[in-house]
């Protein structure tokens, strides 16, 4: 949890495999890096075995390309299919049992403030729609009331792709799957209405094919959550394999979606614009100087 | 045999908008070469695809088609792309990456 724990122990580098040593050399630790500098720099996420084309792929890429201090991060996840390659980072990850995901990422949030004081650790988890509402429902909800101080991050692919395709309370009323062969009798969960209810600082939705967007998006609530509360976002990420979306077509689909019934919205609380513009430098949350009005 | 992305250097150095690195779903993947193609007279470098980290989904051929426009990415027999870059060959640089290009069938 410091710049020092990637680098090598004086004499062993030679030994290390070519991807650790350009990660130590040539990654994002200590510096600014940007989705429009991707190419040029080492990426911290490694080959795992998500499917081929996958947009969850994708967005975890770029959120872990948009972490605001990738050094002091740590990675929360469970079942599903992302972690799968949230786990193949140079930054520590944790498995919560699946659903238990944002009781753990309390519990670490807390212990690393005990731990490091006012140092900046930066905790953030990422799960998908059924770990995070249908299974982990009561954690994630109980944990934004609580207020506790971490970004919870919904991979949804509005259905549970990891296990075959069961329908969750993220899937749209009606869809067809290969376990819900009569369709979804109910609405999708209104999960963003309830993250505001529950008291959630920092609150959005995106969509992949816009990568600078999904980067600004992830700053923000690692940020806000860092100084003030929980903060929330959804991102739409499709399954091509649950959803037959064929591989090529999936930036094509998720802007149709996005056009649809994911557009890009942010919430935050006035506590999170002014620790944004004061603390970061977010000029666009800084109150704006009253207007002098000269007596004519 | 299977298909990885092939990057015309030519096409994609006359303006190297960068935009098919961002949206390709693997990490360090598709990467930069600010020098490719200079030697022509070109201006930009172009983009190159680690052929061993490339899983063929074809979404980079999409993006620069629709979304740059300028149809420089083919999908190709991973036989029939002659010499490529590869993970184990590649250095990274300041601001910049460069590749020895090498046969991609191992064998
Ligand atoms: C306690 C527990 N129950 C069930 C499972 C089986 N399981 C593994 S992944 C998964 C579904 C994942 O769906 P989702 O959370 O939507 O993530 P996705 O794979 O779609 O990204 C389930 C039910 C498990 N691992 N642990
Ligand atoms: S099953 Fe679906 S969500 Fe899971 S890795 Fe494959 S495409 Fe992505
Ligand atoms: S999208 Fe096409 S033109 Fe743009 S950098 Fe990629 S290959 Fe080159
Ligand atoms: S085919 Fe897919 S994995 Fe291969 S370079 Fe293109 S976007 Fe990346």
């Amino acid at each position: 949890m410091s710049l020092d724990y990637v680098k090598f122990t004086p004499g062993f580098d030679r030994w290390m495999p070519k991807e650790y040593r350009d990660m130590v050399d040539h990654g994002p630790f200590g510096k600014k890096t940007s989705v429009s500098q991707v190419g040029t720099f080492k990426e911290i996420l490694e080959e795992h075995p998500m499917c081929a084309g996958c947009a969850m792929t994708l967005f975890i890429r770029l959120a872990m390309i948009a972490f605001p201090n990738p050094e002091d991060t740590i990675t929360v996840g469970t079942a599903g299919c992302g972690r799968l390659a949230i786990s193949q980072a140079a930054i520590p990850f944790v498995y919560g049992n699946y659903g238990d995901q944002n009781g753990v990422a309390s519990g670490l949030t807390r212990g690393l403030k005990l731990r490091f004081g006012d140092k900046p650790k930066d905790v953030v988890v990422m799960a998908g729609d059924g770990g995070m509402a249908d299974i982990g429902f009561a954690q994630t909800l109980h944990s934004w009331f609580r207020k506790e101080k971490f970004t919870t991050i919904m991979l949804d692919n509005e259905v549970y792709g990891n296990t075959g395709g069961q329908e969750s309370g993220m899937t749209n009323k009606g869809q067809v799957l290969k376990m819900a062969p009569v369709g979804k009798k109910f609405e999708k969960m209104d999960m963003l209405g309830m993250a505001k209810v529950s008291g959630c600082a920092y609150v959005a939705t995106v969509v992949p094919n816009n990568p600078r967007r999904v980067e600004s998006v992830i700053k923000k609530a690692v940020l806000v959550a860092r100084e003030v509360g929980p903060t929330y976002i959804q991102a739409y990420t499709s399954c091509n394999i649950e959803y037959a979306i064929p591989t090529d077509k999936v930036m094509e689909d998720a802007k149709d979606v996005e056009n649809d019934r994911y557009k890009f919205s942010e919430y935050l609380t006035d506590d999170a614009k002014q620790a944004l513009g004061e603390l970061y430098g977010y000029k666009e949350y800084l109150p704006k100087p009253a207007k002098t009005v000269t007596a004519g | 045999m299977y298909l990885i992305a092939y990057i015309d250097t030519e096409i994609c150095a006359a303006t190297s908008c960068k935009l098919c690195t961002q949206y390709c779903p693997e990490a360090n993947t598709i990467l930069y070469n600010n020098d490719a193609g200079k030697e022509k007279g070109l201006k930009y470098g172009s983009a190159y695809v680690a052929v061993d980290r490339c899983k063929g989904c074809a979404q980079c051929v999409w993006v620069c088609d629709n979304m740059a426009k300028h149809n420089a990415i083919k999908m190709e027999m991973i036989d029939q792309v002659g010499d490529s870059a590869l993970t184990e060959n590649i250095t990274y640089g300041e601001k910049n990456t460069t590749a020895k290009l090498a046969n991609p069938i191992r064998g």
